[in-house]
């Protein structure tokens, strides 16, 4: 799965021959990408830039979160002044630098920037975005990450409040598409009432490298699963996963993470794939199942092999999925059906009997949609349909077993560099590829990891939502 | 389960502590380690078939003969009987074989147990590259034929990579020189220069004094150098230097530092050894011991973090499991590997942030008076043989509190790799 343009980007005779040149080729940048298991300082020696508006009651916690991650954080007088500021700095031995915002001035060059804005109401506020972000946007070192953080628009309090709220969402989507050119991405956290010490999880992934191919999104954080409970070292040691779709792609790559993070995997293919998948699950210490999701028994084997072996399974991956492309018109019905069974009833039959009979309280659900079950594509009526469902399913499941803890979150992948994607007419998948903020296609690791973040105890404050790991795709945005 | 059997501290003993490359030149960390050793027995006047075991302690262990603590004992002649091991713990070694020790006749494996450390940086190994032992091994471990001699030629290059390297005090993980990471803590937690000069200055104060004062007379004994030199004091200590003077000292890891050979430990060599006894085989014995402890704690962070600031969680963490507070603490000992890492451990302890935000306490563990923080000097003034320096601090503190009417001593130590350590020394 090469890419050439990247290739080139790398290469420096052939960038500098571009660009003497003129010619109109788009040079993609290389992403930082963290492939290690995840530490407690896994912002260690990060330059951060912070700024709150007002009074802010989720300040605390994003101070706390950049303290422990061991980020350097740089902010004004006032900020730096702070109760807080000062508390957490010298807990840590970490004084904050200074920061201006008179972009003539600015010399620094930071990993990432926060803009807490959760205690805004007027109308004047939105000056905050302008001018904070106006002061760091040539700042960004290569894969830096911008994070604003506020309430949901849905909580505001009145108009104006909504409407200043709501003025994120276009600004967040325009500077990521200004920043993406040297990787940096800018996503944001909509954080309830009562949810504010949750915000630890989201925050250090969405500033790690973790985060690499997302960006324009937004990740709302809720307090519903209750009070924080979670370790950031081997956090998911002895959970029980289980991975459909594990041999290949984006299912092998999962697999690998979470047993990186120390869970038990079982990695669940066809029995065609015995092979690859025994390896896998071999070099990752895991256990392997093989049956056909889409075989009448698949859920009851599958249930059986974990109360068999484990007593209760913790994390459920519904990676499994095929695309039969045709135009409406030429798609022939097994195809449809091919697709929908699964894509669509293997999710739902599988899910429904593994949380019923076999998940464990706090347990964590993760289903594969697409981006093309947001945006629709051309020839994927089938596909699209089916992708499009699973966000259905995890909305409505979300809110059924909320006394259990359980977590029901949707990846939608963009283009990502996999054998589906390969098969692809040459030109297709060229403009796929660019069709982006970031001017590049996404690795199978990028998707694994934000099923990782979904995966750990860290990410109990989201659910019942649809991440895109699409590098701000503009198809569908 | 209750405990029923409790050890004590009955003597201790060191050698002068010495520059490295200087009188000691050609005593290596077992014959160093015998000295302090041999004047433990002879102090304490142990008739040596009572001696159960040895647990010695090294930083730099001799590859040949790495188990040093059974050579010592080969060495003096000690009964064949008594047994040896040799742990290692970085510059907490010393501590950690006096705990081991503890342990060993708590749980009723010993009676009699000889704990110390030792450490010889002139007689510092300078390792061969891999490359180079891996290309020589047909030759070493084999019959080497012609060909085997022309790949060996052909593996040595370049060169540079089969040179010997210098030892050097840097993290294996990061690669940060230890000066380098209390610089950095220095920067981190504001020492200015003047704090740690000041610091440096009382250390050798305090350690002149006592020298001069006749205070470490019965926990250091002569040693014969094998030229026929005697050395009876610690060479390092200055009793005429002055905060101007220190003050005048240039930075040593960054240009624009504050950490100088003045307000760091120099390299030494030396030796100390503690006897440990279970309180009814010292009776039997006759002897009066010094002093038991209370409770220890080893912890462990992130060496790419603050290299040194262990002792700030190890501290507390000691304190913890002796149901004791800061304020509780007669003496307070905190090895001085650079006088920025104590004074970052103890602005630490002081900070209530710190003990929110890193300890889950509400309250800061508390301020150290400085007149019961290393009141006899420390790693600065008298030098720091790694492994040797937990020995040294157990006898001093534990001869202290003996004579005076002192009840406790909190002891902290940090050490390469992250650790921290601490013990909590109360008076028999």
């Amino acid at each position: 799965m090469s890419d050439l343009l990247m290739e080139l980007s790398q290469n420096s005779t052939a960038k500098s021959v571009i660009k003497t040149l003129g010619l109109p080729v788009p040079m993609p940048p290389l992403l930082e990408r963290d492939k290690n298991p995840s530490e407690i300082r896994c912002l260690a020696n990060r330059d951060i830039a912070l700024h709150s508006v007002g009074e802010s009651v989720a300040f605390r916690s994003i101070v706390e979160t950049l303290g422990a991650a061991g980020a350097k954080l740089f902010c004004d007088s006032t900020v730096a002044e702070s109760a807080v500021v000062t508390e957490v700095s010298e807990a840590y031995g970490q004084k904050p630098g200074s920061l201006t915002l008179d972009p003539e001035q600015q010399k620094h060059r930071f990993h990432g920037a926060v803009l807490d804005l959760t205690s805004i109401t007027e109308l004047s506020d939105i000056e905050s975005l302008y001018s904070f972000f106006r002061g760091v946007v040539r700042s960004f070192r290569s894969s830096g990450r911008a994070v604003i953080v506020s309430r949901p628009p849905d909580e505001a309090k009145s108009a104006i409040q909504r409407a200043v709220i709501s003025a994120i969402d276009g600004f967040i989507r325009s500077l990521s598409k200004e920043l993406g050119r040297n990787g940096t991405t800018a996503n944001w956290i909509q954080l309830e009432e009562g949810a504010e010490e949750l915000i630890a999880g989201p925050l250090r992934f969405l500033l790690s490298a973790r985060s690499a191919y997302v960006t324009a999104q937004p990740l709302r954080v809720s307090s519903q699963q209750g009070a924080r409970q979670f370790t950031f070292r081997q956090p998911l040691e002895g959970k029980v996963a289980l991975v459909t779709g594990a041999a290949r792609g984006i299912g092998a790559a999962t697999v690998k993470r979470l047993a990186q993070e120390g869970a038990k995997v079982i990695c669940v293919d066809r029995p065609q794939d015995d092979q690859i998948t025994s390896r896998l699950a071999r070099e990752v210490d895991g256990e392997v199942c093989l049956v056909d999701v889409t075989s009448e028994d698949a859920a009851l084997v599958l249930e059986k092999h974990i109360l068999d072996r484990h007593g209760g399974l913790d994390i459920l991956v519904q990676n499994a999925g095929i695309t039969r492309d045709k135009t409406l018109g030429r798609m022939k019905p097994e195809i449809w059906q091919q697709v929908i069974d699964v894509n669509l009833a293997a999710v739902v039959a599988i899910t429904e009997r593994l949380v019923e009979n076999a998940m464990k309280d706090n347990g964590r659900v993760i289903c594969l949609s697409s981006i093309a079950g947001i945006s629709g594509n051309p020839g994927q009526t089938n596909y699209a349909a089916s992708k499009a469902a699973v966000i259905g399913l995890v909305r409505a499941w979300s809110g059924e077993h909320i006394d259990r803890k359980i977590t029901f979150n949707a990846i939608a992948p963009g283009f990502i560099e996999t054998r589906l994607t390969d098969a692809m007419p040459v030109p297709v998948r060229e403009v796929g590829r660019r069709l982006n903020n970031l001017k590049q296609g996404g690795q199978p690791e990028d998707v694994a990891a934000a099923i990782t973040f979904f995966a750990k105890p860290e990410s109990m404050g989201m659910n019942g939502q649809v991440l895109r790991v699409c590098g701000g795709s503009l198809v569908g945005a | 389960m209750g405990q029923s059997r409790k050890a004590v501290i009955v003597a201790g003993n060191r050698t002068p502590f010495v520059k490295a490359f200087g009188e000691y030149l050609k005593l290596d960390t077992i014959a160093l380690g015998c000295a302090a050793v041999r004047g433990l027995l002879k102090n304490t006047a142990l008739a040596t078939k009572e001696v159960d075991a040895i647990v010695w302690g090294g930083v730099i262990l001799p590859g040949l003969a790495p188990n040093v603590g059974r050579e010592i004992a080969l060495d003096l002649k000690l009964p064949v009987e008594a047994e040896a091991m040799t742990v290692t713990r970085a510059c907490a070694s010393g501590l950690q074989a006096v705990t081991s020790a503890v342990a060993a006749v708590e749980r009723g494996d010993a009676d009699v147990v000889i704990a110390g450390g030792s450490d010889s940086t002139s007689n510092a190994e300078i390792k061969l590259p891999q490359k180079l032992v891996h290309a020589m091994a047909p030759v070493a471990f084999g019959k080497a034929g012609p060909g085997d001699a022309l790949s060996i030629m052909g593996q040595l290059f370049p060169l540079r990579d089969v040179m010997p390297s210098m030892p050097k005090i840097a993290e294996r993980s990061t690669g940060q020189v230890m000066g380098e990471a209390a610089e950095e803590m220095a920067r981190r937690n504001e020492i200015s220069r003047e704090a740690q000069d000041l610091f440096a200055f009382r250390s050798h104060q305090r350690a002149a004094n006592a020298i001069a004062s006749g205070r470490f007379d019965d926990e250091v004994t002569k040693v014969e150098t094998s030229s026929g030199n005697t050395v009876s004091n610690d060479d390092l200590v200055r009793p005429h230097t002055t905060v101007e003077k220190l003050a005048k000292l240039r930075p040593v890891y960054a240009k624009d530092g504050s950490l100088t050979a003045g307000n760091s430990s120099p390299l030494t060599d030396g030796a100390a050894a503690v006897l440990i006894m279970s309180e009814e085989k010292a009776k039997a014995l006759g002897y009066t011991p010094l002093a038991s402890i209370r409770s220890w704690s080893y912890v462990g962070v992130d060496p790419a973090d603050q290299l040194l600031i262990g002792p700030a969680m190890a501290m507390p963490k000691a304190l913890d499991r002796a149901g004791l507070e800061l304020k509780d603490m007669d003496l307070v000992d905190i090895h001085e590997a650079f006088a920025a890492q104590v004074l970052s451990v103890t602005k630490a302890l002081g900070s209530q942030a710190f003990a929110k935000n890193r300890l889950g306490k509400e309250k800061a563990v508390g301020e150290i008076p400085e007149d019961r923080l290393n009141v006899h000097g420390g790693s600065i003034a008298l030098g720091h043989p790694f492994a040797a320096t937990g020995a040294r601090m157990v006898t001093t503190m534990a001869r202290e509190l003996a004579a005076s009417d002192k009840q406790f001593a909190l002891l902290g130590i940090c050490a390469a790799g992250g650790l921290g350590a601490a013990a909590i020394l109360e008076k028999a």
